[in-house]
């Protein structure tokens, strides 16, 4: 049996399209979703690696399963939608508290999901195949639009006629980005920088989806290796083991 | 086409409508009480095996004794005819519905004359009763069962609870909360009926004040059924013709879906510490689920019936598939499913758990539906709190849902454990059978595994079946079963389908009718002729060419028992083995104190 050797999860309200963006990610497409029950486990191959992902329900009624999904995290989603400016509070009122189970060094990433609901440059179905062909150029790219949207954050250029009205902006979820870090007790120094860790995405275009998850495996490969190396010393303790071992100690 | 069925139905309806004005109490015990025990008498002494069921007494004593099946033959003939004759007797069917309302109306009221005008008045107010919705209404139920059946529920939650088509839905499902807060409503927003739901709170409150429970109201058209479970109010208000009994019993079971979601005790603690909560917003995004449920509840006989159906398998095959399933275990494990095309394939349950309480078939439906409604893509494992209300309406499980078969995700395996934290172990026992699997080539064989066509019994009058046997010695304390051939033509449109569940729906609450339960029912309708019959033993519904003779219809049940009892190994999951997981067993019992306490903290405190 392959083992993974890292936990990624997705946490976030229901319906900002957590599965969706997944999906998008795994099998390249976008199809129609139910609400998730519980959560869903997933194994990528990322390289040499083997990756767990973790798709949470976002609905209140498996809430308290939430902390148990997190424990052991190497790398947390926190996935909004940016149609909902709800959805951004619900991240930090409801859901980053259960993040208190993830390693002490676990990173995390604010998505704001359906972006192609807002912005123009969203709404070009992208082949996202080619975009994975080169990591780099993709975060580029990113980069890249960003500084575009920031010019005219407000109008976005309207493609297929269905514009909404944007409710969360980037600067909101770079705002809540450094509040999460300071909840961590992160300082400045050993903190991911913002610009880095918080994304939009659209899990219906492919937009930035592969960037995301690419981004996020690279920044966890430290981890992976570590938990390598503590495997070699005690080869019989399992994932969910190390995961409470860790957990212990984070907290004490 | 509509006069036809609107014809038929008529004629079906008062033909065997009914027989209270001459009741005749032998009648009633046809077969079970007086026929059988002749029957068994004399195959007894022909017959080298005492323990065989009724059935195969029957079946044996037609071919080993013709003489002495002529007889009984004749004699049933003279049975049916009583029965039939006392049926034609009275034709009043049209005023049966009514009449009965009336008298359900006097349980509710006893000396509130007004309150059946009262309870009309109001739902006519809250727009759910309506005259004027005349011709289509009054057609025929199937005409409008075929547009329910088209798949567009999203836009259920979008209708327009004005216009008539929302009226026109034949089943309308309401859940409220004592409060009168909307909860749930089959078709139409919540929000958009908040005012028609306080209308049905009002009323169960209007006759609570008199120390009274408001059961159900009839009119000419619609049967509205009202079912109180601690907090929650569900309302039923039906056009489909089926008896306050079984729809009753539907509501029981949105009640148990609502439960195996949420626990029995956690939704009393919600109320119990604020009346007036909104319990969407624990059950938002829950709604596919109960919908799920309802259109099972009108598509699949399961639900009537109460009994689980299981796949047709070579036993040789289910077998090595059940010892499969018994090696992969680990601590807390105390259930594993294999189901193929949302059917049973075997089911191995834990010794000590299940030890004086079976899987009830409801739980499992409710299982089966849950897996139906959630989406698992590719390879993805779910791992997901469940409550089985009727095994314990207060704690959780934690089920393991995975399909073996990706892409096509046909085969699925369902784990239930009760530890929270169990995942990882859970899955491994996934590794392993799956691993089992793959070397015995399992997924390949199940493939090839479908139900069964009724021209295999033989039969030629014989159109489909239900065939649902008691606990008998052999089963005891097994899953309650039923077998059934595929529905075939010409009951293969959706709306034909449906007329033939609503002949059966329509003959089992004849059956089991509390007020002149029937033990055998012969009935001739326009385009086919049903016989039901319920012994000690089984339950059984036959569907027939129109052409049938009774005496035909006889034997070929005589022969569709007999087939039966040949294939039984094969129909019906026999003897399903059991594991032991629990090493401290009071751990997981079903009453276990601590277990209860821990599984229902699942985060609900949180929010009060
Ligand atoms: N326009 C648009 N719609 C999206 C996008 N992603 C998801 N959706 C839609 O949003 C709805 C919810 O998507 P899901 O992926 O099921 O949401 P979720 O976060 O997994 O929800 P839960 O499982 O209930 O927590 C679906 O109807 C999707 O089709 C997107 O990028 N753009
Ligand atoms: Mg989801």
């Amino acid at each position: 049996m392959k083992k993974p050797d890292v936990k990624v999860v997705l946490l976030g309200d229901m319906n900002v399209g957590k599965t969706s963006l997944l999906h998008r990610y795994m099998e390249r497409k976008f199809k129609d979703t139910v609400s998730t029950v519980g959560g869903a486990f997933y194994l990528k191959q990322w390289g040499p690696y083997n990756i767990s992902i973790w798709d949470t329900a976002g609905r209140e009624q498996f809430h308290g399963l939430g902390s148990m999904y997190c424990r052991g995290a190497a790398a947390i989603i926190l996935t909004y939608d940016v149609t909902s400016w709800q959805s951004l509070g619900e991240l930090e009122e409801r859901f980053l508290s259960l993040t208190d189970t993830a390693n002490h060094d676990c990173i995390y990433a604010l998505v704001g999901n359906k972006v192609d609901l807002t912005d123009a440059k969203a709404q070009l179905s992208q082949d996202s195949d080619g975009l994975s062909e080169d990591r780099s150029t993709a975060a580029a790219g990113d980069e890249e639009e960003r500084t575009e949207l920031q010019a005219a954050p407000a109008s976005p250029v309207s493609l297929s006629g269905s514009v909404l009205r944007k409710q969360v902006t980037l600067e909101d979820a770079v705002a809540l980005y450094g509040r999460i870090m300071r909840y961590k007790g992160l300082d400045e120094t050993s903190k991911l920088p913002a610009d880095k860790m918080c994304f939009e995405t659209s899990a219906k275009t492919g937009y930035n989806v592969d960037a995301l998850f690419e981004t996020l495996f690279d920044l966890v490969l430290p981890s992976i290796l570590r938990k390598r190396n503590e495997d070699k010393e005690s080869p019989t303790v399992d994932l969910e083991e190390v995961g409470n071992k860790r957990s212990r100690s984070s907290c004490c | 086409m509509e006069g036809d069925n609107h014809q038929d139905g008529e004629a079906e309806g008062v033909q065997i409508s009914d027989h209270s004005s001459e009741s005749d109490p032998a009648a009633d015990t046809l077969l079970g009480n007086h026929l059988l025990p002749d029957l068994a008498a004399k195959s007894d002494s022909s017959t080298a095996n005492r323990n065989q069921t009724t059935k195969l007494h029957l079946s044996d004593v037609t071919t080993e004794e013709p003489g002495q099946n002529e007889e009984l033959c004749s004699q049933l003939e003279a049975k049916l005819e009583t029965d039939e004759a006392k049926v034609s007797g009275s034709r009043n069917d049209v005023s049966a519905h009514p009449a009965d309302g009336g008298a359900e109306g006097n349980a509710v009221d006893n000396d509130q004359s007004d309150s059946g005008e009262f309870v009309v008045t109001m739902l006519a107010k809250a727009k759910l009763e309506e005259q004027g919705i005349g011709v289509k209404g009054r057609s025929s139920p199937l005409s409008e069962a075929g547009v329910e059946e088209s798949p567009s529920f999203k836009s259920h939650r979008d209708e327009d609870v004005t216009a008539d088509s929302w009226r026109q839905h034949r089943k309308h499902i309401f859940v409220l909360s004592e409060a009168g807060k909307p909860i749930y409503s089959r078709y139409g927003s919540e929000e958009a009926l908040s005012s028609t739901m306080g209308v049905m709170m009002a009323l169960v409150s209007f006759v609570q004040s008199g120390d009274n429970v408001i059961h159900s109201v009839y009119s000419e058209e619609h049967t509205v059924v009202f079912l109180q479970k601690g907090p929650l109010v569900l309302v039923c208000v039906s056009s489909s013709r089926q008896s306050e009994q079984q729809l009753r019993g539907e509501l029981l079971y949105v009640y148990y879906q609502i439960i195996s979601m949420l626990t029995q005790a956690s939704i009393s603690r919600i109320f119990e510490h604020k009346k007036n909560y909104d319990l969407r917003r624990l059950l938002a995004g829950s709604e596919k689920i109960l919908d799920g449920l309802l259109n099972l509840v009108d598509s699949d006989p399961s639900f009537l019936l109460a009994a689980v159906h299981c796949l047709p398998l070579a036993s040789s095959l289910r077998d090595s598939l059940s010892q499969i399933l018994q090696k992969a275990i680990t601590p807390n494990l105390v259930f594993s499913i294999l189901i193929a095309k949302n059917q049973l394939l075997t089911i191995v349950q834990e010794k000590t758990v299940i030890e004086d309480s079976r899987l009830e078939p409801a739980d499992v439906h409710l299982l089966l539906n849950l897996i139906g409604a959630s989406s698992a893509f590719q390879a993805g494992e779910i791992w997901t709190p469940i409550c089985l209300p009727l095994f314990n309406p207060d704690c959780y499980f934690y089920a393991y849902i995975s399909y073996l078969d990706p892409p096509e995700c046909t085969v699925c395996l369902l784990l239930l454990s009760t530890d929270k934290e169990a995942f990882y172990a859970v899955a491994e026992c996934k590794r392993k059978i799956e691993e089992a699997m793959a070397a015995q080539n399992s997924l390949s064989l199940i493939a090839k595994a479908q139900l069964y066509s009724v021209s295999q019994v033989g039969v030629s009058d014989l159109r489909h079946f239900m065939y649902k046997p008691f606990d008998v010695p052999d089963n005891y304390r097994q899953l309650t079963q039923f077998t059934s051939p595929e529905m075939e033509a010409p009951y293969s449109s959706e709306e034909e389908k449906m007329r033939l569940l609503d002949l059966y729906r329509y003959m089992h609450s004849r059956i089991h009718s509390t007020s002149r339960p029937l033990k055998l029912i012969y009935h001739v309708a326009e385009r086919e002729t049903l016989l039901a019959w319920v012994t000690s033993k089984f339950e059984l519904y036959t569907c027939f060419s129109p052409l049938v003779t009774k005496t035909c219809a006889i034997t070929a049940i005589t022969k569709l028992l007999r087939w039966i009892k040949k294939e039984e190994d094969r129909l019906f999951i026999r003897y399903p083995p059991k594991y032991s997981t629990t090493p401290n067993p009071s751990k997981s019992s079903k009453s276990s104190k601590s277990e209860q306490q821990d599984s229902t903290d699942n985060g609900y405190l949180s929010l009060l």
